[in-house]
């Protein structure tokens, strides 16, 4: 009998249920959001190749002749140096998803935490302190940030990674005190006061959770990002620095293209528009799924 | 003259975050940065020697009266000597920052109008195929490199293996005609990227204003399309596109041609500021910083001014 009722009470328009469940209803329905999904997992499925030495392991070896074409052997072809270009963009996708995983959980983590504190205490003067940090490392140039962090660091090959995730958080952060503003008026909240919960608790167990859905979405907005800026900061000389990259295959590429010959080039730009576009139509999809003003 | 007041208020209220972006510049560059003892020490250098270089350089001060000497150096505006050209700091930045706003200001206007245009439109046509369109192709433009736009619009334009019609790097703007020649292929990148996501938030500002009541009401009015979208919906949909487009400025500036310059090797500031970058070239880069911080400070005061100008609920108190 009880489960009839729930059945029929969610069923009709999914009143009843959780946020979470009418997302993902939501989602399935998007067509162009599953193929999206469906293509960042073939990514995540070459990524993980390699990680395990299926392929991409000889990204380093010089095997071929130099600028060989597209061939049953190498398809496609060889750099300069002839190493072959499929190897090593598929070693890419690997750097591309460490990168972009390492960025956006770190941004997403950081954010979350100082955005919740800071809505919390908004008025007071830890909110003063968050907001002011926010404000100056927004206003540092990203690409001399990386630089000074390098530096700092002694040339380590994760100054880019700390680089990105110190400016990546305050979008999150900004987001997500917003909503704790609004948040921590509500009757649970009081309601946890009330019962003596102390701040810390009510912070990250009571409020925290209910902005997951923002959290996630900017999670996927800084993966895309930490890719895109991957590209440019391995191109300037200030990003990864032992291994492979897409980056690094167009900083490659530069000097052949003026060659005539553009195999790198394109394999690596092809692959790196494939996995920004669809994790850019899965995070607008997500985004939709997941916005409670749209009833749908 | 209420104005001037709320300026000078604003200004003075811009004050912690010059500080704050000095610090941190000042503890990673320069502080924890590169020890440049040894850059200028011959071989076999004594003791003496070193404490010498070490001396000169301030490395045996403690940390507040050094930073206190940069604060000194922000606020006279006198950063010394470049350390790989002997050239004086201002001087550089006097030469190169007219550099990069002739390079960038085409871009930066035809991404943002365009921007605005396209939006206006897929807002208009909501839902119909060419709002598919547009928001398709600025999909396309976000998921692009800009490296890549560069790289590729390079290939297209200016190599022989594509049409050949520009040159392929570099800088000229002695007559109207070589500085269209030299600007196009990098404007033509900007514009392509900047579209992607300009056209999307204003499109995603526009709907947001089209959707309200007093809109609906105009309309129930009667009022024609055309003015419809000008007061009713343009207007109003200004203030985060004002914002949007003034705080994008100090980056344009400092660093937001910083690979383009590169790229195409072009004497602006971002050319020397990666240059900097890349050989550790102290003055220039606290220069770089501390005028980023400050530019960021008016931009904050410009968008508020502006704010005003658009809205005049907002009072400047």
């Amino acid at each position: 009998m009880s489960t009839m009722n729930t059945s029929a009470v969610s069923g009709i328009d999914g009143h009843g249920d959780s946020l979470w469940l009418k997302a993902a209803r939501k989602f399935k329905r998007d067509r162009v959001g599953m193929w999206a999904l469906f293509g960042v997992f073939i990514y995540a499925v070459i990524a993980l190749g390699v990680v395990f030495g299926f392929w991409g392991g000889a990204w380093a070896d010089v095997t071929g002749p130099k600028w060989a074409p597209v061939s049953a052997e190498y398809w496609f072809g060889t750099n300069i140096i002839g190493q072959d270009i499929f190897a090593r963009a598929l070693y890419s996708t690997r750097t591309a998803f460490e990168v972009g995983l390492l960025v956006a959980i770190g941004a997403t983590a950081l954010g979350a935490v100082f955005g919740a504190v800071a809505g919390f205490f908004s008025g007071t003067w830890i909110d003063e302190i968050i907001i002011w940090v926010m404000g100056v490392l927004d206003s540092v140039p990203f690409i001399l940030l990386v630089a000074a962090i390098a530096y700092s660091l002694g040339g380590s090959p994760w100054a880019m990674h700390i680089a990105m995730i110190a400016t990546f958080w305050i979008g999150t952060a900004r987001l997500v005190r917003g909503e704790v503003i609004k948040l921590k008026t509500l009757e649970y909240v009081e309601a946890a006061h009330a019962i003596g919960l102390g701040k810390v608790k009510i912070i990250f167990r009571h409020i925290l959770p209910n902005t997951f859905h923002i959290l996630l979405v900017q999670a996927t907005i800084s993966f895309v990002a930490a890719i895109k800026s991957e590209v440019i900061l391995s191109f300037l000389g200030l990003g990864v620095k032992d291994g492979m990259s897409w980056g690094l295959m167009i900083s490659e590429s530069t000097f052949e293209v003026l060659a005539g010959f553009f195999n790198n080039f394109i394999a690596a730009s092809v692959l790196m528009f494939g996995l920004v576009m669809a994790f850019n139509m899965f995070s607008d999809a997500l985004q939709d799924a997941l916005d409670p003003r749209s009833v749908k | 003259m209420e104005i001037l007041q709320y300026s000078l208020r604003k200004l003075i209220a811009g004050i912690p975050l010059v500080l704050g972006v000095t610090l941190i510049s000042f503890l990673l560059i320069v502080y924890f940065g590169p020890d440049k003892t040894y850059d200028l020490l011959g071989k076999n250098p004594t003791a003496e020697e070193i404490a010498e270089v070490r001396s000169q350089l301030g490395y045996d001060r403690p940390f507040v009266p050094r930073y206190l000497e940069y604060l000194h150096e922000v606020i006279t505006f006198d950063f010394g000597n470049s350390e790989s050209t002997d050239e004086k700091v201002s001087t550089i930045l006097s030469r190169t920052i007219p550099v990069s706003i002739a390079l960038a200001l085409p871009g930066f206007i035809l991404g943002n109008v365009l921007g605005v245009m396209f939006a206006l439109l897929a807002a208009y046509f909501r839902g119909r195929w060419i709002d598919k369109f547009i928001m398709g192709f600025a999909a396309i433009g976000m998921s692009i490199s800009f490296l890549i736009a560069i790289i590729g619009f390079q290939i297209l334009l200016s190599s022989s293996d594509g049409l050949d019609l520009f040159p392929v790097r570099g800088w000229d703007t002695s007559t109207p005609l070589q500085y269209l020649r030299y600007v196009t292929v990098p404007t033509l990148a900007t514009v392509f990227i900047a579209l992607g996501y300009n056209t999307r938030f204003y499109r995603a500002v526009i709907v947001e204003e089209m959707t309200r009541d007093h809109v609906r009401t105009a309309k129930a009015f009667g009022t024609p399309p055309a003015r419809l979208f000008y007061r009713n919906i343009l207007k109003n949909s200004m203030i985060p596109i004002v914002t949007r487009i003034v705080f994008s400025i100090p980056f344009i500036v400092i660093s937001g041609s910083l690979l383009l310059e590169s790229y195409f090797g072009i004497p602006g500031i971002g050319k020397v500021t990666y240059d900097a970058i890349i050989t550790g070239d102290q003055p220039v880069l606290k220069a770089v910083v501390a005028l980023t911080a400050i530019l960021f400070v008016v931009a904050q005061l410009l968008t508020d001014i502006c704010y005003r100008a658009v809205d005049p609920r907002v009072s400047l108190k």
